[in-house]
């Protein structure tokens, strides 16, 4: 190992250790469930409104017994082939006093449409005109009818073909290059930004002319930013494992039969059955190596930037337009993952701090594997340059020790 | 040829429009003890960072340890800077370690020889204790043992004596000379005289950004002429003794005080026996470094005043 590269590593291994054992790190790496927290009880909340809206919600048609059953059986048919769910259908036996116009101002649920009379010529009480719920019910009539008038027909057995195999979704892929964009954008927005203030500590107790004495300047840069990454890769994996865990002992409690029944038809299983362009595999671990870069070169600019601050209030203040960067990145390559192989993509993709994002979200698309290594060779560069330049003016300005002296409000020298 | 572990020719700093410091060269015999010495703000603590590379000077160009650029021979220099720095959350043989790391020293090695250095002198309790919870001088300590602790070839101390004890400044002193007979060169700045007088086998001073002086302890105290004390026998005339004595002698009680040139005394002894005057008491000594040094500071201040008025008149005129 090059003497550089030890430097490096003293440096970082010391601020890693700083950071995790120290009580503050649990705080730290716990506070996602807050977030979790926070989330469910949101959740639950919509769900809860949602489902009792969902429960209050019907069509009622009020027929003679002869009919009722013929109109459930119709029901069943044909709801399942609604692109819109319709609301659950009530049938009432017809009696004298049966009063459409008063079943929709029943307390306790919200009806939208009632059928009564005979099923050729219904009459349809509705809530709005033209309402779906009163079109449902009118084709429900209609479809009545027409099976009687039809008789006994031979049941019809179609065969399903699943292109599940055969051909990816564009749109999934899209969305899948997207929620590498957001998850990349997320861990780093959480995580990168603390590096704006890691050279506090030591201009704070002069710690820093001891470290620019014994090694170069851009070993402490790079040897922070290790540190800094090796806390976030230990929060990551920490999460993961988590994740793991929670999952196995939830489906450890769980109904084998229910199990599958979820897992196939839920949506994101439809999303993981959907490859993304250069295979699962390699969509993971290079999502993973975009992180480490974008994380890098997030992260050298604020280290940068920080180590220009002289006071702890320069560094609050800093925070603002650091996370707006971020989002202005994040925006940009959202923007880039949602047009592949268009202008704005190609932008995204080449622009150093967008490029980790907008090549995650590629990898989604696009099957061309070697250009990646060309993107991480590229941000590599960027993450060089940014420290190169970072200690340069560090040198120039805090270094020398003229506190008046910052790379935004440079004065001439003598 | 003696070898020189620092060769710093003409560094030149500007902060602004401050020169801080002028042309300061200095020339560090190896295995030497070599002190750089001045007032407050003269200049010596950014000559220091300029030798060592942690700043670039605007002018002038450093060599250390046989003409290499500081930054190749990093892992071969100790440095304690004027500002102590400590991590206050390290306990102190993780913090002796660690400023060894940093210049190559394995970390079991750094552990291994903190303990022992920490032992040597007398600091064995605080080994595992945090810096936040140590005195001033304990980590004052503990910074100078780690800036040795992986055995350099050059150390630079600046300001290493203050905000020690007196037993601690003579452990110091003690160390310094061990390191210097280990072979190391031991460069450091001070402006308290009793060390570099007794520590130094050359030194420097610096007085309003430029160097003033460069030579041996020696040297710098013959600036000044010799202090003499003279007492006659009692009841001797007062003129006669004036007037056997040197223009400028004082009477102070019984004792007559005056300052005579190297070549005069022996003169001086040879006209007191022949005088009759009789000598109840006669002390001849070199001003100490201390005198010297105020001497030559206060020559600069006041050709400095000297200078600045006539700028002030240059400037009215104008």
């Amino acid at each position: 190992m090059t003497p550089f590269l030890k430097n490096m590593f003293v440096v970082a291994r010391r601020d890693f250790l700083a950071i995790v054992a120290t009580p503050t790190f649990l705080l730290f790496l716990l506070a996602p469930l807050f977030m979790i927290g926070m989330g469910l009880a949101g959740g639950m909340g919509a769900s809860q409104l949602a489902d009792s809206a969902r429960g209050a919600g019907r069509i009622v048609v009020v027929a003679d017994a002869t009919d009722a059953e013929a109109l459930r059986d119709a029901d069943t048919r044909l709801r399942a082939a609604m692109p819109r769910e319709p609301a659950t259908l009530v049938v009432r036996i017809a009696t004298p006093a049966a009063d459409p116009v008063a079943i929709t101002k029943e307390k306790g649920s919200d009806t939208y449409a009632v059928m009564s009379g005979p099923l050729d010529a219904p009459r349809i009480v509705e809530r709005e005109p033209e309402s779906a719920s009163g079109r449902y019910l009118s084709l429900l009539a209609g479809e009545v009818i027409r099976a009687r008038a039809a008789g006994d027909l031979p049941a019809v057995a179609p065969r399903f073909e699943s292109l599940s195999r055969g051909g990816n979704s564009i749109a999934l892929q899209q969305s899948l290059g997207f929620g590498a964009v957001f998850a990349i954008f997320l861990l780093t927005l959480l995580l990168a930004g603390q590096t704006v203030s890691s050279l506090a500590e030591e201009k704070g107790n002069k710690v820093i002319e001891i470290l620019a004495a014994a090694v170069p300047l851009e070993s402490v840069f790079l040897g922070k930013l290790l540190g800094f990454l090796g806390v976030a890769i230990l929060f990551i994996a920490f999460w993961i494992v988590m994740a793991f865990a929670g999952g196995f002992v939830a489906a450890a409690q769980m109904d084998p039969a229910m199990l599958d029944a979820t897992g196939r038809a839920g949506k994101a299983a439809a999303a993981l059955s959907s490859m993304p362009a250069t295979g699962w595999g390699f969509f993971l671990g290079i999502g993973f190596v975009y992180f480490i870069l974008s994380f890098l070169l997030l992260g050298a600019v604020f280290l940068g930037v920080g180590a220009q601050a002289a006071t702890v209030r320069e560094i609050q203040m800093l925070s603002l337009p650091i996370t707006i960067f971020q989002v202005g990145m994040f925006s940009l390559s959202a923007a880039a993952a949602s047009a592949p192989g268009s202008g704005l993509a190609t932008f995204a993709q080449i622009f150093p701090f967008s490029s980790p994002l907008a090549m995650a979200a590629r990898a989604a698309t696009d099957e061309a594997k070697s250009v990646h290594l060309l993107a991480l060779g590229w941000q590599a560069l960027w993450v060089a340059l940014v420290i190169f330049i970072s200690v340069r003016l560090f040198r120039a300005g805090v270094l020398s020790g003229r506190s008046d002296w910052r790379f935004w409000r440079r004065k001439k020298g003598a | 040829m003696t070898d020189l572990a620092v060769e710093a020719l003409g560094l030149t700093k500007y902060f602004e429009t401050y020169k801080a410091v002028d042309q300061v060269s200095l020339q560090v015999p190896a295995g030497s003890i070599y002190g750089v010495l001045g007032p407050n703000g003269a200049g010596k603590t950014t000559s220091l960072r300029m030798t060592l590379g942690i700043i670039d000077p605007d002018a002038g160009s450093s060599r250390l340890l046989g003409g290499h650029k500081p930054q190749s021979v990093r892992h071969r220099i100790g440095y304690l800077p004027e500002e102590r720095g400590l991590y206050p959350g390290m306990k102190a043989r993780e913090a002796i370690a660690f400023m060894g790391a940093l210049r190559g020293l394995d970390w079991s090695e750094g552990r291994r020889r903190a303990t022992t250095f920490m032992t040597e002198l007398g600091l064995e309790r605080v080994i595992d204790s945090k810096i936040r919870k140590m005195s001033k001088g304990m980590a004052q300590m503990i910074q100078l043992i780690g800036s040795i602790v992986h055995a350099p070839d050059l150390i630079v101390l600046d300001e290493p004596f203050s905000g020690l004890d007196p037993v601690n400044q003579e452990r110091l002193e003690m160390l310094v000379k061990r390191e210097r007979d280990r072979g190391a060169t031991v460069l450091f700045s001070t402006h308290v005289m009793a060390h570099a007088e007794r520590l130094c086998d050359r030194l420097a001073i610096i007085a309003r950004s430029q160097r003033r002086f460069e030579g041996t302890v020696d040297d710098a105290r013959a600036l000044l002429p010799m202090q003499v004390r003279y007492t006659p026998r009692q009841g001797s005339d007062t003129a006669a003794v004036a007037a056997l004595l040197p223009a400028g002698a004082e009477p102070k009680g019984e004792a007559w005080h005056f300052a005579i040139e190297d070549q005069d005394v022996e003169p001086l002894l040879a006209r007191i026996t022949a005088s009759g005057l009789g000598v109840t008491g006669l002390s001849i000594s070199r001003p100490a470094l201390h005198d010297a040094f105020v001497h030559i500071v206060r020559q600069v201040d006041a050709g400095f005043t000297a200078d600045a008025s006539e700028d002030a008149i240059e400037e009215a005129s104008a």
